[in-house]
């Protein structure tokens, strides 16, 4: 008798121990509503082949897309004034590096802006292909959250770089250029120092 | 036997309560420790124009103060972003309603220089808003967006909601859900009373 109401009570003990145990490790301060709203890809990994309609409407895929030594994945806004500040450097950058073999891709995941208003923003501006990513899909699964904000892909499709073009949306104020330093040290074989970096910008419109 | 029974079971109650007892202490004693922060008043400002804050200055908004800290609302925005503007009469009307339980709500704009000290105020007019415009003004923003949280990419809105105790409770990049961030104040004031 005595032994089994011992036995009864250290087992509801331990019970509970691990329920407070158990209550202490879960999303407390730090759970639920915390963290970027898609999962971030990690630098380093590799980025599955996808499909996605141009402002055309031709089917693009990054596989057809992609450049022998690289691709960019730019994420854009048509309205966004950060990306305006931006739409000249993004171009330049893009017909040199295309040059060198490294393509640009603008991605477009906004769900308040209309697809006539994509594409002419797309052709007042850039040569390079503009994907929309409806729903987008794209944007969640690289982990991206707002415009503009570079993706930059080796030849085998790997993260080596995500952030900012630059540290400067006035370009006479730009004295870092992470993504031109990366580009330029992916295509002499180099570690590209500087793999993540952060800028303000404008969040992406996702569907609600 | 029933006698030794009985004693075992006031000792095993005992045992038990004392060890539960510790527990939730340590979980609070780690939830309301001090900031060891200064302090930032966010009282109504006598004047729209934008108060310029530097990296330092950042630090202290989120250090907050010392001697009473109380959780804080930090809201990054600008006049030029859509979302922005939308969210905010909700932001203001969540201030309103949380002051009085001492949650601090800052509002940091990312506005551009050529247009922070006329688009702010303008705004902030509009919306009637009672708090201290905040202007960040920096030339790369980089380590203030590290500052506030690692994990953050630069992205407004971006609205982030910290305990007393300093500790990150909820943040969303994007136009905030008001029912969402009210819950996350609700939760975060209940779990500290």
């Amino acid at each position: 008798m005595r032994k089994h109401l011992i036995f009864a009570l250290a087992l509801a003990l331990s019970t509970l121990l691990l329920a407070v145990t158990a209550s202490a490790q879960a999303p407390g301060p730090n759970g639920a509503g915390v963290g970027p709203s898609a999962t971030t890809r990690s630098i380093g990994s590799t980025v599955t082949d996808f499909t996605l309609v141009d402002v055309n409407g031709a089917e693009q895929s990054l596989a057809k897309l992609k450049g022998e030594k690289g691709t960019v994945l730019i994420f854009i806004s048509a309205r966004c004034p950060v990306v305006k500040a931006y739409n000249e450097r993004m171009e330049q950058l893009a017909k040199e590096y295309k040059a060198k073999g490294i393509n640009f891709v603008g991605i477009n995941s906004n769900s308040s802006e209309p697809l006539d208003e994509v594409k002419a923003h797309a052709s007042a501006h850039y040569t390079f292909p503009v994907l929309i990513d409806k729903g987008n899909k794209i944007a969640d699964r690289l982990g991206a959250e707002h415009t503009p904000e570079v993706y930059f892909l080796d030849a085998n499709n790997r993260l080596v770089y995500r952030g900012r073009i630059d540290n400067n949306r006035d370009q006479s104020l730009v004295s870092k250029r992470e993504l031109t330093d990366a580009l330029d040290a992916v295509l002499t074989g180099k570690v590209v120092a500087v793999t993540e970096t952060a800028a303000v910008g404008c969040s992406i419109r996702r569907v609600e | 036997m029933k006698r030794s029974n009985s004693q075992c079971a006031l000792l095993c109650t005992a045992l038990f309560l004392s060890l539960i007892l510790t527990g939730r202490q340590a979980i609070f004693a780690q939830e309301v420790a001090p900031s060891k922060q200064n302090s930032v008043k966010t009282a109504a400002p006598a004047t729209l124009k934008p108060l310029e804050i530097d990296l330092e200055g950042l630090k202290k908004i989120l250090q907050r103060d010392k001697s009473s800290p109380h959780p804080l609302l930090l809201n990054f925005w600008a006049t030029w972003c859509d979302p922005c503007r939308e969210e905010f009469p909700d932001l203001l009307k969540i201030e309103a309603d949380y002051r009085k339980r001492n949650l601090d709500f800052v509002a940091v704009s990312f506005d551009f220089s050529e247009d922070v000290q006329t688009a702010v105020p303008e705004f902030f007019k509009q919306v009637k808003a009672d708090v201290t415009p905040y202007w960040l003004n920096i030339p790369d923003p980089e380590p203030a967006i590290k500052m506030v949280d690692p994990n953050w990419t630069g992205g407004i809105p971006t609205t982030f909601l910290f305990d007393a105790s300093g500790n990150l409770v909820f943040k969303h990049t994007g136009r905030v859900h008001a029912a969402e961030l009210r819950a996350a104040i609700d939760k975060m004031l209940n779990a500290t009373r």
